[in-house]
């Protein structure tokens, strides 16, 4: 019992060691699952708003919204300085046949020859059975599209073609140039700006008038006919800027006609050509002595010989005997004395005078807007008596357009310029460096106004414009020999006491005129007939028709503010 | 406290931005409608001046003028040809060739 009584219960405490309290530890569970989903949002709402800001800052690109270009045959179009169109491609539609998806072939050709009325169908029907794809028609016009399309069969297939159209037809014909199958310039602007022609979206603007073009084109065509000449040329050039205004050479084209030019006679004669231009030289003999401080206008040459020697066996005379022996530096520009010039050209020596001639461009192949340019021939300058033939314009060849820019830097105060057909944007004007010194150009203006005062050019005396400059006839070579052929030129600049235009007309092989009447200009009264075929009586005439057509365009339109 | 103001804020600013950028949106499409019409217009532009610039070329204006009138065009003298500037509401009249012999 004691053992029963001894036998105890103990009950101890029995301690859990689960109990149930609020911890500190489970406060931090909630308020980081709290944060944790907190900062989710803001990761998210962070994410979208960089989202959002990028979107708002972006530029919408509008010229992508605009129909790709990348169009076969694309080719900017070509505008004159006046925004008026020289080239513009547009979109045309060309409609073939395919076949083998005719769905009634008898009725398709009843149809076709209701449409087409004056087609020979047996070349139809023939073109059908061959069972291969054909154009039925290129280019088609609108109204008969809708005709074809009416038909509703299936097998009528059209595409969009874009083509080159050229509304002045023969204007601009050298100077714009073709282009061929594929869409490759293959002369003119359209070779040399092949790449740009094919990238840009906006018009090529060029530094030509269309109206100014014209003019020069009609007057010279009007003289080619009247002096029957073989061919001519004329340039009118900002004498400031190298800007060309107008550029004619003929004959020319049609560009619209995309024929193939083989015949020579076609040679673009402002920068293809090269000729001896004879005594337009002379001007720049004198502006040589001057440049190189050895004249003034007023220096005298003595007691010239009617003939002088040079070389082996080699005479030079003047072309007219009345010509006096005791000449000034103007006199002999105003009387175009070969005696003068040669005695100036000695004075001022070879390598003075050769470096003249290339400072103003007149040597070598000049660097121009259009591929087709002539090459000078390479001068011996010790060979015979080549400075002194080169001194009246003999011995010596070059282009239309390096007379014009020699002219231009002669009058513009001395100052280089690049002839440029394609107008320059505001930011890539550059400023010419002055070349020839300050005097040159004040003593040389004068003695140019006084040649067509008193010289050989009186007939382009247009009253009110001031006009300077100097013919030149000279004979063409053949077979090593000069032929009664000649080349007559005059290089005009206008107004002369302070140039802003130079005009070079040119004619080829031209004769005399029985019928023609020229009323003078520096006298009352008229005078039919050319007597000669000289320049004095061919392109100086024809250049006063132009500058008395175009001059009140140049006056009214590009006069300074 | 903070907290709540921080979120305010930031649903403010995605709200602001969504509704700015919806009214960007329609700015847009409005300028990409007259972008459209634009182009389309140019295009038409193009055709009509290429029209006039054959219609209106040299060429066709000597062509037009040898069918339908019977004088020949003249050549204007420069002499003749005068300049009307406007003067403090006065008109002067000038002779072009005078204007030109002054720049000169």
């Amino acid at each position: 019992m004691n053992n029963k009584e001894n036998e105890s219960i103990v009950l101890e405490e029995y301690e859990n060691e689960f109990s149930y309290k609020k911890s500190k530890s489970n406060l931090n569970i909630e308020f980081n699952r709290v944060a944790f989903i907190f900062f989710v949002f803001l990761a998210i709402s962070i994410i979208y708003s960089i989202q959002l800001l990028h979107l708002g800052s972006l530029k919408l690109n509008f010229n992508e919204i605009k129909p790709l270009i990348n169009k076969i045959n694309y080719r900017a179009d070509i505008i004159d300085r006046n925004g008026n169109y020289i080239v513009k491609t547009v979109s045309t539609i060309n409609v073939g046949i395919k076949p083998k998806e005719i769905i009634n072939k008898k009725h398709l050709l009843l149809m076709l020859n209701y449409i087409y009325e004056n087609r020979d169908f047996s070349k139809i029907e023939k073109k059908i059975n061959s069972n291969k794809f054909f154009y039925l028609e290129k280019n088609i016009n609108p109204k008969r599209y809708e005709e074809l399309m009416l038909l509703g069969d299936k097998s009528i297939k059209s595409e969009e073609s874009l083509i080159r159209l050229y509304p002045q037809d023969n204007l601009f014909s050298h100077i714009i140039g073709q282009i061929d199958d594929n869409n490759n310039g293959i002369s003119g602007i359209e070779k040399s700006f092949d790449t740009e022609l094919k990238k840009i979206k906006e018009p090529l603007k060029l530094t030509l008038d269309t109206d100014i073009q014209f003019l020069i084109r009609s007057e010279l065509l009007r003289f080619q006919e009247i002096f029957r000449a073989k061919g001519s040329a004329a340039i009118l050039m900002n004498v400031n800027d190298g800007e060309i205004l107008a550029m004619v050479s003929l004959p020319d084209f049609n560009l619209n006609k995309r024929e193939t030019i083989k015949d020579l006679n076609y040679i673009n004669r402002v920068t293809k050509g090269t000729y001896e231009l004879g005594s337009v030289f002379k001007t720049f003999t004198i502006a040589s002595g001057i440049n190189a401080g050895l004249i003034e206008p007023d220096t005298e040459f003595l007691d010239s010989k009617k003939n002088i020697s040079c070389g082996k066996n080699h005479s030079i005379g003047e072309y007219d005997d009345e010509i006096p022996s005791d000449l000034t530096v103007e006199q002999i520009l105003v009387k175009s004395g070969n005696i003068g010039s040669v005695r100036i050209a000695r004075t001022v020596g070879i390598e003075k005078h050769k470096s003249f001639l290339k400072s103003i461009g007149i040597l070598g192949k000049i660097d121009f807007d259009i591929e087709e340019v002539g090459k000078p021939q390479k001068i011996d300058w010790h060979e015979g008596c080549k400075l002194e033939t080169i001194s009246f314009g003999h011995g010596i060849t070059t282009t239309i357009l390096q007379l014009a820019k020699g002219y231009s830097i002669i009058v513009n105060g001395g100052y280089d310029i690049k002839p440029t057909l394609v107008k320059k944007t505001l930011d890539k004007e550059i400023k010419n460096k002055k070349i020839l010194k300050n005097d040159v150009s004040k003593k040389m203006n004068p003695i140019l106004r006084k040649v067509v005062l008193e010289g050989t050019a009186k007939q382009v005396n247009v009253n009110g414009y001031q006009v300077g400059g100097k013919t030149g006839t000279a004979q063409q070579a053949r077979d090593k020999k000069y032929s009664k052929i000649k080349i007559n030129t005059l290089a005009s600049i206008f107004p002369s006491d302070n140039p802003k235009y130079v005009l070079v007309v040119m004619l080829e092989s031209p004769k005399t005129a029985s019928e023609y009447v020229y009323k003078y200009r520096h006298k009352k009264g008229s005078y039919k007939g050319s007597p000669y075929n000289t320049a004095g009586w061919t392109s100086v005439e024809a250049a006063g028709q132009i500058i008395e057509k175009i001059g009140p365009i140049l006056a009214t339109k590009y006069i300074e503010n | 406290m903070k907290k709540p103001l921080l979120i305010i804020s930031i649903v403010a600013l995605i709200l602001m931005t969504s509704f700015v950028k919806n009214s960007t949106k329609k700015i847009e499409d409005k300028i990409f409608i007259l972008n459209g019409n634009i182009s389309s217009l140019k295009s038409e532009l193009g055709d009509v001046l290429l029209e006039y610039n054959y219609l209106s070329s040299p060429k066709k204006l000597i062509a037009y003028q040898s069918k339908y009138f019977e004088n020949d065009l003249i050549k204007i003298d420069i002499t003749k040809i005068k300049e009307i500037t406007l003067n403090k509401e006065d008109l002067e009249i000038t002779n072009l060739i005078n204007k030109i012999q002054t720049h000169e």
